[in-house]
């Protein structure tokens, strides 16, 4: 009887364990690092044909994936790498937007670049692929459908790939010059730092960031650090005090 | 004096060390011939067998040094003999727990299991949390353990006498022994670091069963992860350092080492100092507060300085114009010291926040902790273990040669495995490879030269397996 209830308890908490959620939060930019990007064929404007292989062979990419009848962020995104770019000289890389809506075709696309007024700049490449579920997976990108409002539910992307195809880092998000930079740097193979977004599930960080002054304060997690040794000390000092009192005790001589 | 029971359950300590140090050392072989590319392995096996090894490793010749510890305190306090037994008991369930994760789950997070990998699960689902009960089952025996210990002494030493405190003031009126003195200090140490483990485990926990309403704050993990994975890597060898403390003068018939105001001092100053030397792990985190750093340097070299200084100068003392009954049990202590000096300047070389830039990450970091391990550490515990089995049988390693000749096996083997570590650390061989890159050129023909000589130490390491289990097994066969 006792055993059985002990075995229950024992298979129950292994089945929760098992099934608990190992999902974090905060790492999605940390995905499919240093993986192969989908070698997808691609269709370019002046009805151009080539591989994905063929063009990140020429120089590394930066990959925006964007679809034309967004009504949310693809447009302010697009402005913003746009204005970033043209803020720097650096022509060592491509910057290829591809449309991840099948619906969208070359035309869509060579709209969009004329909207933007890139569609003269030989660094900006627009296109469409007819592998885009293949392409989304190898990047971990997955934007989903709504049906009520006729639109993607998706992250603004941006995707670092080297001139082996190797995805070097992503940027989630309107971002400034600075993180830019990084992803240039990574698709150049130069070392940028990486680090997990700021988080409200993560109670115990050492810093907490504060993005209207962009410093830096102390946080919970440092007392952390210090947590164990503080533990020790008190546990040091409690046994002493309560097995010398005990042997204190015992030593007394018998008064009653 | 002892009791029977210590005596027994000492030998199953030192019989089950021994095994599990042999199957260990053959999965570092097959790795060094893995890397040097004369078996093939798929990675996953190598990184698997990767983990085994190092915690492993680390686990046991860390109960090796609390086993020796808790024999010799016997001899000034009562201690507990329940306690040493749930440690023995939640050992080998921690280890067999931690090994099914492995060989069976395919855990390969390597021993450091450094936060987020172990949730990035590339191996059976189960392995990561078994993984982390098997930490919880080994830490709570050590934790029971050490803090039983720290106990009974407490119980006859005040805070203060335990810290040899009153040796720092001239003529103390109470002498704390330096076996009392080492022992409290370390196991300070180790109760501080399996704490720090116990909140590792519970952050990792917490995040794993939050469904992603919480997550852990990677630099917070990895300090927690170091502060634990580094100390006990040097705690254990202090155990060391206090088995030597008692036993060199006693089998070098020469008098007993005493507590002096330097030791006093020195060995409380390497409490601070190792308590927060492990923030040299974190140099390259650009994150990391620019004054931890620091710490981390100067804690590193003032760590090391104090014991090393004042244990190598009371060797010194011992040895030299002394006449000295060398046995094996001393000369291996003596050739502990050495070890544990050699790898401790190669840490520090690379503790130096200028050398780290270079040295990081490269062979030269196995080069190191496998010096004060492998030839330091480990000679430290079969010394104990040696000097232990012929405390009840007869003395029959009859042959001055052979003793000679293994020690000069094990000096050559330890010697050469270390060397090509080191010259691959020297010519920025990475660590962690389980096959190198063309570009290394060296690497593959130093990997095959670590495996022979590794095989060589092996070899020494059996003759001495041989000679005290068999003592040890007939301890255990002794009536009770
Ligand atoms: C002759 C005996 C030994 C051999 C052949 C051996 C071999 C190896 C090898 C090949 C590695 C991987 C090196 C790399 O990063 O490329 C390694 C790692 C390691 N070894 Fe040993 N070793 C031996 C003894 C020891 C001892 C005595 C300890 C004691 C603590 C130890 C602890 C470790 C640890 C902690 C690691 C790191 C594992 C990790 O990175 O997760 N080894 N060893």
């Amino acid at each position: 009887m006792f055993k059985g209830i002990v075995l229950t308890i024992i298979a129950v908490w292994f089945t929760l364990i098992v099934n608990a959620q190992t999902a974090s939060t905060g790492m999605e930019e940390e995905t499919n690092i240093y993986e192969k990007i989908f070698d997808a064929p691609l269709h370019l404007s002046g009805e151009q044909q080539m591989t994905f292989t063929a063009l990140y062979q020429q120089k590394p990419i930066l990959v925006a994936l964007i679809f034309t009848r967004c009504s949310g962020i693809c447009s302010p995104f697009l402005l913003e790498l746009k204005d970033n770019l043209q803020q720097t000289d650096d022509k060592s890389f491509n910057i290829l937007v591809i449309s991840f809506d099948p619906r969208d075709n070359l035309e869509d696309m060579n709209n969009m670049a004329q909207k933007f007024g890139l569609e003269n700049d030989p660094q900006w490449i627009f296109a469409v692929t007819d592998s885009i579920e293949q392409l989304n997976q190898s990047i971990g990108f997955y934007p989903i459908w709504d049906n009520e409002t006729g639109q993607f539910d998706h992250d603004a992307l941006l995707v670092g790939v080297n001139i082996e195809g190797y995805i070097t880092k992503k940027l989630i998000g309107i971002r400034k010059k600075h993180d830019l930079d990084l992803l240039i740097s990574s698709v150049n193979n130069v070392f940028s730092p990486t680090y997990r977004l700021p988080n409200k599930n993560s109670l115990f960080s050492c810093f907490n960031y504060d993005p209207k002054t962009g410093k830096n304060t102390p946080g919970l997690g440092l007392l952390f650090i210090a947590l164990p040794a503080v533990l020790t000390v008190l546990m040091l000092v409690s046994i002493s005090y309560f097995v010398r009192n005990k042997s204190q005790r015992m030593d007394r001589p018998y008064s009653e | 004096m002892e009791s029977i029971k210590l005596r027994k359950i000492t030998s199953v300590w030192i019989l089950a060390v021994f095994v599990l140090f042999i199957v260990s050392i053959v999965l570092g072989i097959l790795m060094r011939l893995n890397q040097g590319e004369i078996i093939k392995q798929n990675s996953v096996t190598f990184y698997t067998n990767m983990t085994t090894h190092g915690l492993t490793m680390i686990g046991i010749w860390f109960v090796a040094g609390m086993a020796a510890i808790n024999y010799l305190m016997e001899r000034y306090v009562k201690t507990s003999y329940t306690a040493n037994m749930i440690a023995l008991v939640l050992t080998v369930i921690g280890v067999l727990m931690f090994w099914a994760t492995t060989f069976i789950g395919k855990f390969h997070a390597g021993w450091t299991f450094l936060y987020p990998l172990p949730f990035k699960v590339m191996w059976a689902t189960w392995a990561t949390p078994l993984f982390l009960v098997s930490l919880t089952v080994l830490g709570l025996g050590w934790l029971i353990w050490s803090i039983s210990l720290m106990t009974q002494i407490l119980r006859k030493y005040s805070i203060s006498q335990a810290f040899a405190w009153q040796h720092f003031k001239k003529n103390p009126s109470v002498e704390t022994p330096p076996f009392i003195l080492i022992s409290m200090i370390t196991l300070v140490g180790v109760i501080a670091c399996l704490l720090a483990a116990v909140v590792l485990i519970v952050l990792f926990f917490a995040e794993f069963f939050s469904n992603g309403s919480f997550v852990n704050d990677a630099l917070l993990m990895k300090n927690l992860t170091y502060f634990f994975g580094h100390t006990i890597a040097n705690e254990m060898l202090y155990l060391g350092l206090a088995v030597i403390y008692e036993l060199f003068s006693e089998v070098s018939g020469t008098p007993k080492w005493k507590t002096t105001w330097y030791v006093a001092v020195a060995w409380n100053c390497t409490l601070i100092f190792i308590l927060t030397a492990f923030f040299h792990h974190l140099y390259m985190d650009f994150v990391q507060p620019e004054g931890f750093q620091i710490i981390g340097q100067l804690a590193s070299y003032l760590a090391s300085l104090p014991a090393a200084g004042v244990t190598v100068f009371s060797v010194l003392i011992a040895v030299y114009r002394t006449k000295i009954k060398w046995s094996l049990t001393n000369l291996l202590f003596f050739i502990g010291v050495a070890g544990w000096v050699i790898g401790g300047l190669g840490a520090v070389i690379d503790a130096t926040i200028s050398n780290n830039v270079v040295l990081h990450n490269t062979l030269w970091v196995p080069a190191h902790f496998h010096t004060y391990n492998a030839m330091g550490n480990v000679l430290f515990s079969i010394a104990f273990f040696y000097w232990f089995s012929t405390q009840f049988t007869e003395n029959n390693i009859k042959s001055e040669k052979l003793t000679m000749a293994t020690l000069t096996i094990l000096l050559i083997g330890g010697i050469g495995f270390l060397l090509a570590f080191y010259v691959g650390g020297a010519d920025s061989v990475p660590r962690r490879y389980s096959t190198y890159p063309a570009e290394f050129t060296s690497a593959a023909p130093l990997a095959v030269i670590g495996a022979i000589f590794a095989t060589i130490y092996l070899i020494a390491i059996l003759i001495f397996f041989f000679n005290i289990s068999k003592r040890c097994l007939k301890v255990l066969s002794s009536p009770s």
